[in-house]
């Protein structure tokens, strides 16, 4: 196992210096640049901008920079944009935004999800069951930049419960519509998952032996259906989880929770180059992580699976 | 302030009148013209994006200058009219030669650790701004203001300390210019030309703007900044004229959806937010008293490509002109941005200080007119049923350019047959595309950075960095460089306006407003008639309700 785990880190290193390398490629390759402006700068001060950032260097060159400040200080260079902020800054400010309502999401996802679609499955094709299925495929269908926006008409401008917006270092009442407007795809999801699976599960022979015993109901779903109906929602649950926790644009964007999203879409708009590598790869490592906790997790629970 | 505060504030400012007591906290309980106040002095507005930067010397954005001109001053301040008001400085006399100005400063203007400001500190952030080191993307406002020798330090071909601006005592300024320039006293009320505090700068570098570190002279001290999400600042007891100072907080929120801030603004969260483009006229017949308009010194244009390998028909005057008699200003003053725009036939807004419009003819004529004289043109630049003319519109990705290119294309289609393509790009690419002459016809708007007409003409200049049209008038080059030292160049800018016309090289559509929902207890105080739209909040402040 421990070896199988240095296996896959030791093969997450050439995935990352990749990211970095096609990343700088595709973002020298957009039009324009940090320092374009309606109104161009002139060729003098141009220079000095780009001998301040380094960007007067060829491309190789500040690639081996780039890297270099990275593993050697951890400095992932100054936001272009923001001139009194490093990408540091830029990430320890919006970073925690984020991971605090992609945790609660997650949470929340999980827990409503899995419920939901257990619930379904031991209830085949009763009320329960087709409401169920109704909630998930609305849930999935609806679009989160509809819904977030209707969550501020209904709580905020109607029932004046929330604020409309704003993080206000994350008290409860700012992390509600966040969370609801970024839970309820990923829960409808991992409700129609477990369904689907757990029906499969409460099908086959195992289940049946235990029901032959005359163990209860109860007993039967939690010990011994739900572990293996799970695997499929574990495995959709580690992008899921990078998804929830660097962030969505829509949310940022509609609740002004001034998170990782937001500065992610802007660095992309205004060229902030270091910005969108240091976010870039945030993202990149986190991916890498969960899929990698995922599999340790498969490992776990399905004593079939040895690596 | 919140209209469910205002509620609360009226009961308490009958109760207080009632016991004889002048002042509420630490502020007047009357306005400048004896107005009741509200008893909360509270400024939350929206802005659409972080700003750039609250360095004086980097500050390159609206909505960061709006923040920088709280924290800091200048030399001078614009008043509700957008007249000059005092600021550090008091008075200025200038030389004969008009090549030498003396600002007397005030000697109680003060630094917000209470440190006494001078005009060292000025010569100092002058010379910063210019820097190479600093490399700041507004150093060429500084070139703008023909400060001598700004060029050479900004290519870093001479010192800083040769700049033209000299400390001669603790409260004169001497600033020396390379050619006379009548409005420079306006050029100091632009931000880039703010005061920093050398020994902050110095000591925390990159980071002396956080609010931790930063050292002000303004009215306002920065005391919250949470990138992407809001940034506070607060009265600053150190301020001179801290005791006419009303507002006792102004907290900046950003919000990038514009119909999540009207949301947030119906639900009193905020006292002021942009009206999206074309909800105007519903908001106002719904809630009169909080939609503000007021015009703005910004144009709205089309350019035309005129360098020589794009397509020919752009050379062609007559094809120029039919396009831009075809465009109907009104409907889409009226019905597509619907905001109050102003139609325009000409380059810079009417609102320009000291600028006349001049008789344009395009201007007198009504649209049937201007539609036949269209066809006309057309047909004798050669096309007609058999050949009509194909163009391509570039506008950077937006609901409201995207309209109006839309309508735009309508009306060439329907008037001179010409078929219209659409081409978005998102800004950068625009941007890229425009400079480097990769268009037909592209969008183009202008804010004047001063208010004087130079500011839009300059645009026209052959040389100009900004002609993206790749105009060339020698006629138009001299009135203009004749303009800069005239006594009087309105009549030149006149005749700059009349060349325009006839050669269309771009095609006026529309002067800009400002279209605000205000709490409508701040709409007496708002600088209205500041058509530069620069706001100060040391003079806004609350009424309380009648």
């Amino acid at each position: 196992m421990l070896a199988y785990i240095v296996r896959r880190l030791a093969v997450a290193i050439p995935t990352i210096l990749i990211l970095v390398v096609i990343s700088f490629v595709l973002m020298y390759a957009a039009p324009g640049g940090p320092f374009n402006s309606e109104r161009p700068v002139p060729p003098e001060v141009m220079a000095n901008l780009e001998a301040k950032y380094g960007l007067d260097q060829p491309m190789w060159r500040q690639m081996v920079t780039y890297v270099w400040d990275v593993v050697t200080r951890f400095d992932f260079g100054p936001s272009f944009q923001y001139t009194d902020r490093t990408v540091n800054d830029v990430i320890a400010q919006g970073f925690p935004v984020t991971l605090t309502y992609g945790m609660w999401s997650a949470v929340v996802a999980m827990v409503v999800g899995v419920s939901l679609g257990v619930a379904a499955a031991v209830r085949q094709n009763s009320v329960l069951d087709y409401m169920a299925v109704g909630i998930t495929i609305g849930a999935q269908a609806l679009p989160n930049f509809v819904m977030a926006p209707i969550l501020v008409l209904i709580f905020t401008l109607w029932l004046g419960w929330l604020p409309g917006g704003g993080w206000n270092g994350g008290q409860w009442e700012y992390v509600i519509m966040p969370v609801i407007a970024l839970s309820t795809s990923y829960m409808a999801s991992i409700a129609r998952i477990t369904r689907s699976s757990m029906l499969e599960v409460l099908n086959s022979n195992f289940i049946r032996t235990a029901r032959a015993k005359g163990l209860p109901m109860r007993r039967v779903i939690l010990r011994h259906a739900l572990k293996p109906a799970l695997l499929p929602v574990l495995s959709y649950l580690g992008p899921a989880m990078v998804g929830m926790i660097t962030g969505s644009v829509v949310v940022d964007i509609i609740f002004s929770t001034g998170g990782i999203g937001q500065f992610f879409v802007n660095s992309a708009f205004n060229r902030d180059y270091a910005v969108i590598m240091g976010i870039t790869l945030l993202v990149g490592v986190l991916t890498i992580s969960f899929n990698l906790i995922v599999d340790i997790l498969y490992a776990w629970i399905d004593p079939k699976i040895r690596y | 302030m919140t209209f469910h505060s205002k509620l609360l504030a009226t009961t308490a400012a009958a109760m207080l009148a009632m016991s004889g007591v002048a002042f509420a906290d630490n502020h007047a309980m009357t306005g400048p013209n004896g107005e009741a106040l509200a008893e909360t002095q509270e400024f939350t507005y929206r802005v659409l994006d972080e700003h750039s930067s609250t360095d004086p010397g980097l500050v390159e954005d609206v909505s960061g200058s709006e923040i920088v001109r709280d924290l800091f001053e200048g030399l001078y301040n614009q008043d509700k009219q957008g007249n000059l008001a005092p600021g550090v400085a008091v008075s200025h006399e200038v030389s004969d030669d008009g090549l030498t100005y003396t600002f007397t400063l005030r000697d109680d203007a003060k630094w917000s650790n209470g440190d006494t400001v001078t005009a060292g500190d000025f010569v100092y952030a002058w010379r910063r701004a210019a820097s190479p080191e600093l490399a700041s993307p507004y150093s060429w406002y500084l070139g703008l203001m023909s400060v001598e020798n700004i060029d050479a330090v900004i290519a870093g071909e001479a010192e800083p300390e040769t700049l033209g601006v000299t400390a001669i005592d603790d409260t004169t300024l001497e600033v020396t210019l390379s050619e006379p320039l009548p409005y420079f006293p306006q050029m100091v009320t632009h931000s880039t030309t703010f005061p920093v505090h050398q020994p902050t700068v110095e000591e925390h570098g990159d980071q002396w703007t956080h609010p931790e570190n930063i050292v002000s002279n303004g009215a306002y001290v920065l005391t919250e900044h949470v990138p992407q999400e809001r940034s506070v600042r607060e009265k600053n007891d150190m301020y001179w004229d801290a005791e006419n100072t009303i507002i006792e907080t102004v907290t900046a929120l950003v919000i990038n959806d514009e119909n999540q801030a009207l949301t947030r603004f119906l639900a009193d969260e905020l006292d002021r937010t942009e009206i999206p483009a074309g909800q105007f006229p519903r908001l106002n017949e719904e809630y009169p008293e909080a939609t503000v308009v007021a015009p703005r010194l910004c144009s709205y244009y089309y350019m035309f490509n005129l360098r020589e390998d794009a397509p020919d028909w752009l050379k062609d005057d007559r094809v120029r002109k039919a396009l831009s008699l075809a465009v109907d200003r009104e409907i889409i003053t009226e019905n597509v941005t619907a905001g109050g725009q102003i139609p325009a036939y000409n380059f810079t807004p009417g609102a320009t200080a000291g600028f006349e419009v001049p008789d344009i003819e395009m201007a007198s004529m009504a649209q049937q007119e201007r539609n036949a004289r269209a066809q006309e043109l057309m047909a004798e630049a050669g096309y007609g049923e058999d050949d009509t003319l194909s163009v391509e519109i570039l506008y950077n990705s937006s609901d409201a350019h995207r309209s109006i290119a839309v309508a735009i294309s309508q009306m060439w289609k329907q008037t001179l047959g010409v078929e219209a393509e659409l081409a978005n790009q998102e800004w950068n690419t625009y941007l890229e595309a425009r400079s480097n002459g990769d268009f037909e016809i592209a969008r183009g708007g202008w804010c004047g950075d001063y208010n004087e007409a130079s500011t839009f003409l300059d645009l026209m200049d052959s040389e100009s960095g900004y002609n993206d049209s790749k105009y060339v008038n020698p006629q138009v080059d001299q009135l203009l460089a004749e303009a800069k030292t005239a006594e009087d160049p309105t009549e030149n800018y006149m005749q700059v306006e009349q060349a325009i016309a006839e050669d269309q090289p771009i095609m006026p559509i529309y002067h800009y407003v400002v279209n605000y929902m205000m709490d409508p207890a701040l709409v007496p105080s708002w600088p209205l008639g500041n058509v530069q739209q620069n706001w100060y909040s040391k003079d806004l402040y609350f009424v309380a309700d009648e």
